[in-house]
């Protein structure tokens, strides 16, 4: 959908549903959310509701952030240990490579 | 031209479309000079209440119809034909392509798709292992029957949902199908993917990836999102459907399913009698767009002048025509979309105070296209042999789509999109396959340069 030609107030309805769908374990919903909105947030001439759809783009890529540090650091781990943990790491493992490590 | 983008929200295409019908302001596509009041030269009505209703059904290739109210210049009107459909040629061409790239891709890459492990669908019982040729052909012409009698039964049972209303039910059943899509096929997509290279994977991760994927896949194809995003899905899902008919479809059936399912959109979509038409028929009839199914749409736009509300036009004419099609333990629900490929032609211009907008409408085919093309380009890179058969058949397609979109321009209603297609590829992959790969491997076993 073009965002250029739905109103001000829908606009910002749908950033506001984009960001609290984000707490719902979707970081890429938060992304797709930065992304889409960034223009409206921080590149067009102010309205009305502009500063309501920055403070929700800020918010989102905040959140954004702190998941992809998680995740990294989770997938660092596991890669890293996976080995050395044994039985545990065969459990929780979707796919177990071949080979010696 | 202005980017537009396909509205795939059903209400706001119900708006639109109630927009749209306001009897007194119809749509009007120039206005050389509104003080005086003089006729457009062109009124062209919005497609969003025809063509895009007709498009649950598969292959359309569906033109707006236009009310003629003042005298249209002929050579206008074809000049515009022509330039737009040129720009719609290559707005579909990039989709297809990627679709099937990604296709070929995986097929050459993870092996699971192309492992037959004696595993088929209950749609196609018959095996393919026997001892004589003959028999081999009876079964997987046997098969295809099969197969185009489930597909029929499908149709006709989704226009009979339509005729009576049963809109809850084909969104339900919408929904189910994207879901199993969205979350089944890419995880199985994932697992084969990682298998193939390595990688060690684990369970929380794999399932916040599969999560975000399946979700945010869901709200933007049957809600909001961006367009391009929704285009991507489309593509994905389309790739993973037909990779799933590859792997399980054995070979000599899928070979003539393919042939059989071409002449059947043909069929469908332009006997009178058809399914597909009389969808698309009492669509028009209602003035509704059918439901959000799955039908890929390039571009569309609206632009609102100022002076006149244009009417919105939306593309979200999706039709999609679900198939069940049971796979070894799961129940997968298919949406074979129509392959449609509708074009919306309508050019407004609205004169208003501050803004001149052109708007232009994109162009849309069915998803069912889309998977029917990289069944059959995937095929050709699974058991083809070699890079000259994949290509081939690949140009053949995009040729096909092209005639199709010529012959949608010139006939301005919905049309199939597979038969030309599939003709041409079908022609190609067996004759590439058997007359030039013996000859170019002759001449460079030889060393003979030509």
């Amino acid at each position: 959908m073009n965002l250029e030609r739905i109103p001000n107030e829908e606009k910002l309805s749908l950033c506001r549903k984009y960001y609290l769908g984000g707490f719902a374990f979707l970081p890429f919903l938060w992304l797709v959310n930065c992304v889409w909105f960034f223009k409206e947030a921080f590149v067009k001439p102010a309205y009305t509701e502009q500063p309501q759809i920055k403070t929700y783009v800020k918010r989102s890529a905040l959140g954004l952030l702190l998941w992809v540090t998680v995740l990294t650091t989770w997938i660092c781990i596991f890669q890293h240990f996976r080995a050395q943990w044994g039985e545990v790491a065969d459990y929780i493992s979707f796919t177990i490579p071949l080979g010696t490590p | 031209m202005n980017t537009s983008d396909s509205e795939e929200d059903a209400c706001n295409e119900r708006t639109a479309l109630v927009q749209s019908e306001s009897p007194s302001l119809p749509s009007y596509t120039r206005q050389t000079d509104p003080q005086h009041g003089t006729t457009e030269p062109k009124r062209r009505r919005h497609a969003n209440s025809d063509t895009e209703a007709g498009h649950a059904a598969r292959g359309g290739v569906a033109a707006p119809r236009e009310r003629d109210s003042g005298p249209v210049p002929d050579g206008e009107d074809e000049e515009l034909t022509v330039k737009y459909g040129a720009k719609h040629v290559i707005m579909l061409f990039v989709p297809v392509t990627l679709c099937m790239v990604v296709v070929v891709a995986t097929i050459k890459s993870v092996s699971f798709y192309t492992e037959k492990n004696g595993q088929q669908l209950i749609y196609t019982p018959f095996t393919e292992d026997t001892n004589s040729v003959g028999q081999r052909l009876l079964n997987s012409v046997l098969n295809t029957i099969i197969m185009i009698s489930v597909i029929v039964v499908m149709t006709i049972f989704l226009v009979v949902l339509y005729k009576y209303r049963c809109y809850k039910f084909i969104h339900g059943w919408l929904i189910l199908s994207s879901l199993m899509l969205l979350f089944w096929f890419s995880y199985m997509y994932l697992g084969e993917v990682f298998k193939t290279y390595n990688v060690a994977m684990d369970y929380p991760t794999v399932a916040m990836i599969i999560w975000n994927f399946g979700a945010v896949g869901m709200i933007c194809i049957h809600w909001k999102g961006p367009l391009q995003l929704q285009q991507a899905y489309l593509i994905v899902i389309s790739a993973l459907m037909a990779l799933v008919f590859i792997k399980y479809l054995p070979e000599w059936s899928a070979w003539v399913i393919l042939g059989a399912i071409s002449v059947y959109d043909l069929i469908a979509v332009l006997c009178p009698k058809g399914p597909l038409r009389m969808l698309v028929e009492t669509a028009q009839e209602r003035n509704e767009p059918i439901f959000p199914a799955l039908i890929y749409s390039s571009t569309m736009i609206w632009m609102v002048g100022m002076a006149n509300p244009s009417q919105a036009s939306d593309s979200a004419d999706r039709s999609a025509d679900e198939e069940v099609r049971h796979s070894e333990d799961v129940i997968l629900e298919r949406e074979e979309a129509e392959p449609e490929v509708q074009m919306h032609r309508g050019q407004n211009r609205s004169y208003s105070a501050e803004e001149e907008l052109e708007e232009d409408r994109g162009v849309k085919l069915g998803l069912g296209d889309f998977i029917f093309y990289s069944v059959l380009v995937g095929k050709a890179a699974a058991t083809g042999g070699d890079w000259n058969t994949t290509l081939a058949c690949f140009v053949a397609i995009l040729i096909g789509l092209c005639l199709t979109l010529l012959l949608l321009a010139i006939f301005k209603k919905a049309l199939p999109a597979l038969p030309i297609s599939i003709t041409f590829g079908l022609v190609f992959y067996f004759s590439t396959d058997n007359l030039v790969r013996p000859f170019m491997d002759n001449l460079a076993a030889h060393q003979y340069y030509i």
